[in-house]
């Protein structure tokens, strides 16, 4: 009889025990950072975030909670209104005498890096982990993201021995009009560098480019990027509305690739090893095998 | 023409609707707090001894984000109503706007040198928005100064060549603009692109109190000049015959204008239609003696901004719309409105 009592009192306890724990890390988030929401859902967080920006778009079920605005233009009291414990961003994240009233309001507001450096996800998932209670899951999913980067990175030299490193440029566009061309210290320069092309433009940020411009470059492969239509469309409607990109070897090769655009914003997110394997695979058509393992 | 509503009537309704206004401002948000905490806490900010329990939050909602955020609505409102006003009785035009003689488009400019400036030399996040405020109110001053000594010749202002000088600096600045918006990165271009719709979010004292300094300048000075603004109303000469120094309100005008446009976009960005709307509207409903134009101006550009602002927040609560948005959408049909109904 004493048996069972004494068990459930032990039950009890230890749910009681690690209910004490998790009351100190922050129950209620609001993230203000595509990636960091990435990462906050791998790690498990999900059902923590109340509130999310703009910039979060992946996965889709975000897209059903409260939106913050943009990122850049939070307002203090819409996220109060939201009761978090805590706000996460990049250094992106602002403006400043918001984020200072949101401070004095109590909340927690945690920095991030939105480099695109290695280092920063290591760091970045480190933070995460703490403020979720999440350390062990978290230190597992660097060390497999660096797993997959370096091993990827590895396949890339291998590929380049036996083939030159082929011309790319990235296209950013809106329904095809007017594409901007990832420039030198973009992420989207990092992603082709990092898949081993390399990036034809030479300007930094991201700029338009004159048709002529455009075809002079003659990239080996275009790597285009829509925010409004999906690939086959904008496939379709960037050709249409730049004549001159049908003469480039890209085109005439047919070497097109599709890059989903939130993937530009906000800092390396998880879903990056599986793109520069499809970038990586595209560029070095030779090699394709390799880098479907 | 229609019958015109007593100015007494007219400035009784405008501050209730003020008062009514600045209620609404303080306790409507995105955070719903009880009706009776926002009056506690509204008595404990006014000194009164109430007891703190339980209004550590609405105290602070009240205190540090809703009240800083009204009275920069009322100031900014206010001071681009009468700098409209001023506008109009100079150019003798009622369709001038402040932005005629070049303090919006130096504004504008101001800030696109700190903001992709700033991102560039690499500016100390703690610096970063005063050097905003600060670039572009010296932007609009010194716009509106150029523009003012190119309207000058022999010791003359001329208003044509002052108005075509303000035209020619609006376009200069938005070509400039137009270059930093190409220089910008993605990150500074949106930042760039919002602060071209104006926001009042994340008002605070220290950046509040500049500001209403030089609207309760504004605001004392220019309804002085109420009786030369008449006077000018007649034309040039007509007032210099009614011993107006012509010259002299010119200049006040102009001064008046560029120190608290510049001002008030310095603290909420660029925020259109209010300049032009308000006292438009006063006029068809006042009729056009300044004694009365310029106070009531005043009051309902305070009153309009704080409306624009509560459906700015309100709308896409927890985000928000910038206020330049709301204010056209708001101003521009009400204008058509009336310009409709006064026709027919």
């Amino acid at each position: 009889m004493r048996r069972p009592v004494a068990l459930l009192a032990l039950c009890a306890n230890l749910v009681l025990s690690t209910q004490a724990l998790a009351a100190e890390l922050p129950q209620r988030w609001v993230s203000a950072g595509g990636a960091l929401s990435e990462w906050i859902t791998a790690l498990g967080g999900e059902a923590r975030l109340v509130g999310v920006d703009t910039t979060s778009q992946h996965p889709a079920s975000l897209k059903s909670l409260p939106s913050v605005g943009y990122q850049r233009q939070l307002s203090a009291e819409g996220i109060l209104s939201l009761r978090p414990d805590v706000l996460v961003g990049t250094e992106e994240m602002g403006p400043p005498p918001v984020l200072a009233q949101i401070r004095k309001a109590g909340v927690q507001v945690e920095l991030f890096s939105s480099k695109a450096e290695l280092s920063a996800v290591d760091e970045n998932l480190e933070h995460l982990g703490q403020l979720l209670g999440a350390e062990q899951q978290a230190s597992a999913l660097a060390a497999s993201y660096h797993q997959q980067v370096e091993g990827l990175q590895a396949k890339v030299k291998q590929a380049q021995a036996g083939h030159k490193a082929p011309g790319v440029l990235l296209l950013v566009g809106h329904a095809g009009a007017k594409p901007l061309i990832a420039g030198q210290g973009t992420a989207g320069d990092w992603l082709l560098g990092q898949a081993g092309g390399r990036n034809l433009a030479a300007h930094q940020g991201y700029k338009n480019f004159s048709n002529e411009a455009l075809a002079a470059l003659d990239p080996d492969v275009i790597v285009f990027s829509d925010r409004a239509l999906a690939d086959e469309q904008a496939l379709q409607a960037l050709l249409k509305e730049n004549p001159a990109l049908a003469a480039s070897r890209a085109v005439r090769e047919k070497r097109l690739v599709s890059l989903d655009p939130t993937l530009l914003v906000g800092g390396l997110g998880p879903r990056l090893p599986a793109t520069l394997q499809s970038l990586a695979a595209n560029f070095y058509p030779a090699a394709k095998a390799s880098f479907a393992q | 023409m229609k019958q015109r509503v007593q100015p007494r009537t007219l400035f009784i309704c405008l501050s209730l609707l003020c008062l009514l206004a600045v209620w609404l401002s303080l306790a409507l948000g995105p955070v719903s707090l009880p009706l009776f905490d926002t009056l506690r806490a509204g008595l404990r900010l006014l000194g009164l001894p109430i007891a703190a329990d339980g209004l550590q939050q609405a105290e602070m909602i009240l205190g540090q984000i809703r009240l800083p955020r009204t009275l920069l609505g009322l100031a900014v409102g206010a001071v681009l109503a009468l700098s409209g006003v001023a506008m109009q009785g100079l150019f003798r035009n009622p369709l001038a706007d402040p932005g005629l003689v070049g303090v919006a488009a130096g504004a504008a400019m101001g800030a696109a040198v700190a903001i992709v400036g700033g991102a560039w030399f690499g500016m100390p996040e703690a610096f970063a928005p005063y050097l905003l405020s600060f670039c572009a109110f010296v932007g609009g001053l010194g716009v509106t100064a150029l523009v003012y000594r190119l309207g000058r010749r022999d010791g003359q202002t001329n208003v044509a060549t002052m108005l075509l000088a303000g035209v020619a600096m609006t376009a200069l600045g938005g070509a400039a603009v137009g270059l930093f918006s190409y220089l910008a990165d993605d990150a500074t271009l949106r930042t760039l692109t919002f602060w071209n719709l104006g926001s009042l979010n994340g008002a605070s004292y220290e950046r509040l109190w500049p500001l209403l300094l030089v609207a309760a300048g504004v605001a004392v000075w220019l309804p002085r000049r109420a009786k030369a603004l008449n006077a000018l109303l007649l034309g040039e000469s007509e007032a210099r015959h009614l011993g107006v120094d012509v010259e002299r309100l010119k200049r006040e005008l102009v001064f008046c204008t560029a120190l608290g446009v510049g001002a008030a976009v310095a603290a909420a960005g660029l925020i259109g239609f209010i300049g032009l709307v308000v006292p438009h509207l006063v006029r068809l409903l006042a009729g056009p003696d300044h004694r009365v134009v310029l106070p009531a101006s005043l009051l309902a550009g305070g009153v309009l901004m704080l409306f624009a602002d509560l459906a700015a927040r309100l709308l896409l609560a927890p985000a928000e719309l910038p206020i330049g948005i709301v204010t056209a959408f708001i101003g521009a049909p009400f204008f058509l409105f009336l310009l409709i109904r006064g026709r027919s």
